[in-house]
């Protein structure tokens, strides 16, 4: 099936200049479609408030941290089947476990480049 | 019953043989002391004294050997009471340690203004970049296609360039979280520092504080946990205040 590149994409991260950095890369690979969040808990009301189709998030933020939003999406009825990319400097191999057995889709070690963001991308949601 | 029963028992009730009173009376006055170097004749009665104490169980040790070791620790105790005075540790915590978070937080707000600004132009020559195609399509008569696709090539080429600007700009994210970190270890440091300061002050101004104000100078310190929420744990005031009590 044919990727939507009108889908509404959610990127969160508590560093402006890096939510600035993903949404110019997201619009750079066609997706222009984005809405924004600084941390978990305003994500979580993003989601709420509007239709997303694939979440992008840090994982260090304060309030609530991108695995805390990770577990909150995974265990709700409403949302539990959303894409969901975690983008962290952490790049620890128990950090990445963890985020996969809470049910991350796929994991961006920081810094990454627009040909990285493509590549998880595709395995997220298909080739495009 | 043999000599080490009779010390465990001794131990164990607590009560103190003539032996061990005089080596109490003896290390009392040591600590009291302030001479910068305990003197010789005093370390040798120590020694005495915990031979003594040890009813001969220590024969077998040199009391050179002995006295050399006792000795080093001494002058180790008195470099470590020196380094103490000359690292002004009030400093270290009050102004030296928040003055170098605060350099470090100034670097993560300037290179965060400065990434902006970046990404803002190249923001900015991607609209251009955009305007310019469009006027050039709509020139008329209009441009030879293979021109025009030569043009479009280096349009992309120079929208490409702008793309690696931002993923450059990913550095000022990774080193802004790297810097955070040092200055959560800075943070911890002053922290150490503070308790060595608060300890040592609580020492000297033992007869004049009382227990309760003992715990609350503690306790304060235990609050200095990391970066700190606003109107949570100690401002600076706070830190003044505790040191200006202590030192």
């Amino acid at each position: 099936m044919a990727v939507d590149k009108n889908m509404r994409i959610l990127v969160i991260d508590d560093f402006q200049t890096m939510r600035r950095i993903i949404i110019n890369l997201l619009r750079q690979l066609g997706f222009a479609n984005v809405t924004e969040a600084d941390d978990g808990t305003t994500g979580w009301e993003r989601l709420e408030a509007d239709k997303i189709d694939l979440v992008i998030s840090d994982w260090n933020m304060p309030q609530m941290t991108g695995l805390e939003l990770l577990q909150k999406v995974r265990a709700s009825e409403q949302y539990k089947t959303i894409p969901f990319i975690m983008v962290t400097a952490e790049g620890k191999r128990e950090n990445v476990i963890t985020a996969v057995q809470s049910g991350v889709n796929n994991y961006i070690v920081k810094p990454f480049n627009a040909a990285t963001l493509k590549e998880k991308l595709v395995k997220v949601i298909g080739d495009f | 019953m043999t000599d080490q029963d009779q010390m465990a028992a001794a131990m164990a009730t607590g009560a103190q043989a003539p032996e061990e009173n005089s080596l109490q009376n003896s290390m009392d006055a040591i600590a009291n002391s302030n001479e910068e170097m305990i003197p010789r004749a005093q370390v040798e009665e120590l020694i005495t004294l915990v031979k003594d104490v040890f009813g001969g169980h220590t024969a077998s040790v040199n009391n050179n050997d002995l006295f050399a070791e006792i000795g080093e620790l001494a002058k180790f105790i008195n470099g470590a009471k020196k380094d103490l005075n000359t690292a002004k540790t009030g400093q270290i915590a009050d102004q030296d340690i928040p003055d170098a978070s605060n350099q470090l937080d100034a670097i993560v707000k300037m290179t965060e203004a400065a990434t902006g600004k970046i990404m803002d132009e190249c923001e900015r020559m991607q609209s251009v970049q955009a305007m310019l195609r469009e006027r050039l399509l709509s020139i008329e008569p209009p441009i030879d296609p293979d021109a025009m696709a030569g043009i479009d090539d280096s349009l992309n080429d120079m929208n490409t360039s702008i793309t690696f600007v931002y993923e450059a700009c990913n550095f000022q994210d990774v080193t802004g979280q790297r810097i955070q970190k040092v200055v959560k270890a800075l943070t911890e440091i002053e922290r150490q520092v503070l308790r060595m300061v608060v300890v040592f002050g609580l020492a000297q101004k033992e007869e004049s504080l009382d227990e309760e104000t003992k715990a609350e100078l503690m306790e304060d310190v235990d609050l200095l946990n990391g970066p700190q929420l606003e109107g949570q744990g100690l401002d600076q005031d706070d830190i003044d205040d505790l040191l200006n009590t202590l030192l």
